[in-house]
């Protein structure tokens, strides 16, 4: 892990105590030009951008259907499953692929479900002629 | 309809039963050098396959031009996800891509079928001769076997090298380095031990196990056809990870070639298994532990560095009855930089291992092929392996030989020397000479158990030392032809009894008779 990575992380987790962004930054600047490490500052703000966008990704929930009008059907099949997951069908981004040739695909909260018909052709093709 | 293909793919979309099994994945976020590191994946383990998901976004005719599978290898885990090394084409990683955890270990096909081929460090075949039908999967890494499990050495491995097998025996289940600098034969050594294999009877014969690694590909082509040519591939499993090949597989294919060793050897049966070399391994270790960020060392390579070449060489092995009494014999090759054993992983390896042939290229230069530094090579459990017949001869041989080495420098000032020593060095300047041997020919021991008996016994005293190498292959020839049964006595018994020395010193007398004009000079 990176200096500035380090910072960033302590940042969130001083935030995630109690403590007003607002303060903690202006702790954070005091420490940094104290050590006369300012110059990181910049560095911290990419790593905690970094941070909030592998959060954000963590909790995005992705169904990727080839037509928009698929997405109603694979929500009631995905309703279980979703479920279990924790993961509200609202809080569902849809997401349209006409690669997926049809069926659908979960994939969020490092899981993956994926009853697309792409997967059970390939699956097919990759059986019939032996490639893998 | 008749087309087979179509009635194939009919047949699947009628069993096709649509089921989504929900997978644990994680997502690339940087990629780099045969090197990605994942977000995600949580619940993987160390050394756990992964499955890079390239058909997402792709149209279905891409993703089935796709060549293959791509897999990768679990070898850090961190707070947020973990960092994997791509066994294959690094290219076909981008980020972004989803990665799917396969629940298993890396292994790698190993069984009866793979004898005769070359495989990758994943164990495909890539020698063009077809897929493998009926294979069995063996975890790449897997704990050494424990004390209890094993026996002492007593079974000799014959390498078919005079020098060798009289000086420095190896032993089935022993480690033997073969460490020297480039171009001093270190290859040669390790293939005529392959080669030699064949002069053992096919029930008792060693499985060799051959793994290039970072070497060119020409030059383990030119192997494989040394070993069809001597017949002994066969018996023989190449493990090729070429300098072509990613840092993740040179790291790998000594793993893989223990494993697939050890198959046979959990079977009762010997094997032999050479390292070509550990040396490069090491720079494809630093290489890969440079890119996984862990905290470089001595050299820039890693604190586990020693535990590496250490767990891969305790697999060599021999087994106790119990378990079925096979054994590993690990031949590793390390390359020295202008003769300096002393460097970093030299020393680790010599430490490791039961011994050392040390080779040196100012004896190659000067034609003394094997060459071999007896001074400094040392088998420390073969002599228990050594056959008797075997140590009968060979017992003051490398006295005699160190004495000569000392006496040959001396030698270059003294004008007169007094009789002892002048004898000496002549007779340590035909031992020299009896000990050269050509690549590609190894020699079957009871041969060698002949010339070895006959140099004891003076009998190239009065053969200029020029002609000592050319006297030794007639010599040979006429045992072969004359006093095969001798011969066969001694593979037999492994004893060299009265009786049959008086054969030998009777066969020498023979020669002597029908070749007069060989031994009537001295130099």
């Amino acid at each position: 892990m990176t200096m500035p990575e380090s910072y960033a992380r302590a940042l969130l987790k001083v935030v995630a105590d109690g403590q007003t962004p607002k303060k903690a930054v202006a702790a954070l600047r005091d420490t940094l030009v104290r050590s006369g490490r300012e110059r990181l500052l910049p560095k911290i703000a990419r790593a905690l951008s970094r941070i909030a966008a592998r959060h954000e990704r963590k909790d995005r929930v992705v169904l990727t259907v080839a037509r928009e009008k698929d997405a109603t059907r694979a929500l009631k099949d995905l309703a279980e499953t979703l479920s279990r997951m924790g993961v509200a069908a609202k809080d569902v981004e849809v997401d349209e692929d006409e690669h997926v040739v049809g069926g659908w695909r979960l994939e969020g909260k490092e899981r993956l479900v994926d009853a697309s018909y792409k997967k059970f052709l390939l699956d097919m093709y990759n059986r019939t002629t032996n490639t893998v | 309809m008749s087309n087979p293909t179509v009635e194939k793919i009919i047949k699947e979309i009628n069993a096709y039963t649509p089921e989504a099994m929900s997978e644990h994945v994680g997502i690339v976020t940087a990629v780099g050098d045969g090197v990605v590191a994942i977000d995600g994946l949580s619940k993987a383990v160390m050394s756990e396959v992964i499955l890079f998901d390239e058909g997402k976004g792709k149209s279905l005719a891409k993703s089935m031009e796709a060549e293959g599978e791509l897999f990768g290898v679990i070898l850090n885990l961190e707070e947020d996800g973990v960092r994997a090394a791509i066994l294959g084409d690094t290219a076909r990683v981008a980020e972004g891509m989803t990665v799917k955890s396969t629940g298993r270990v890396l292994s790698v096909p190993s069984g009866e079928e793979l004898l005769g081929r070359v495989v990758n460090a994943l164990g495909e075949p890539i020698d063009g001769k077809g897929p493998f039908k009926k294979t069995t999967l063996m975890p790449v890494e897997r704990q050494a076997s424990g004390v209890i499990d094993r026996k002492s050495v007593s079974v000799p491995v014959q390498t078919g090298i005079k020098a060798i097998d009289a000086m420095i025996p190896i032993g089935r289940g022993q480690r033997e380095l073969i460490i020297g600098d480039r171009a001093t034969g270190k290859t040669t050594i390790a293939i005529d031990t392959i080669i030699s294999q064949r002069f053992e009877p096919p029930a008792t014969r060693p499985i060799c196990i051959y793994v290039a690694i970072g070497q060119k590909q020409s030059k383990t082509a030119r192997i494989v056809e040394q070993l069809k040519g001597a017949g002994a591939l066969e018996y023989t499993i190449v493990v090729d990870a070429p300098a072509s090949a990613p840092a993740a597989l040179q790291y790998l294919a000594p793993f893989s070639g223990a494993s697939i060793g050890e198959y046979f050897m959990d079977r009762g049966k010997d094997v032999i298994v050479i390292y070509d070399d550990l040396s490069k391994q090491a720079v494809a270790y630093r290489q890969l532990s440079l890119l996984l960020r862990r905290p470089p060392g001595r050299e820039a390579y890693p604190g586990d560095i020693f535990y590496l070449h250490s767990r891969l060489l305790e697999r060599a092995a021999c087994l106790s009855e119990e378990k079925g009494g096979g054994s590993l014999t690990a031949l590793p090759i390390i390359e020295t930089q202008d003769g300096d054993v002393s460097g970093y992983i030299p020393t680790n390896v010599i430490s490791i291992t039961d011994g050392q042939i040390f080779l040196v290229a100012e004896l190659f230069n000067k034609g003394i092929r094997p060459a071999i530094d007896v001074g400094i090579s040392v088998s420390r459990v073969g002599s228990a392996a050594q056959k008797k017949a075997m140590k009968v001869v060979a017992g003051g041989l490398k006295l005699e030989l160190a004495q000569f080495r000392e006496l040959e420098a001396f030698m270059q000032f003294a004008q007169d020397l007094d009789k002892a020593t002048a004898d000496r060095i002549a007779s340590g300047q035909r031992m020299v000479e009896v000990l050269k041997q050509k690549n590609g020919a190894p020699i079957r021991v009871e041969m060698q158990v002949a010339i070895l008996y006959a140099a004891g016994q003076k009998f190239f005293a009065d053969v200029p030392v020029a002609n000592v190498t050319k006297v030794e292959a007639q010599l040979s020839e006429f045992l072969d032809g004359q006093y095969s049964k001798t011969l066969a006595e001694i593979k037999k018994t492994g004893v060299l009894l009265d009786e049959l020395k008086k054969e030998l010193n009777r066969a020498g007398e023979e020669f002597r008779l029908a070749h007069p004009e060989l031994f009537s000079q001295k130099s």
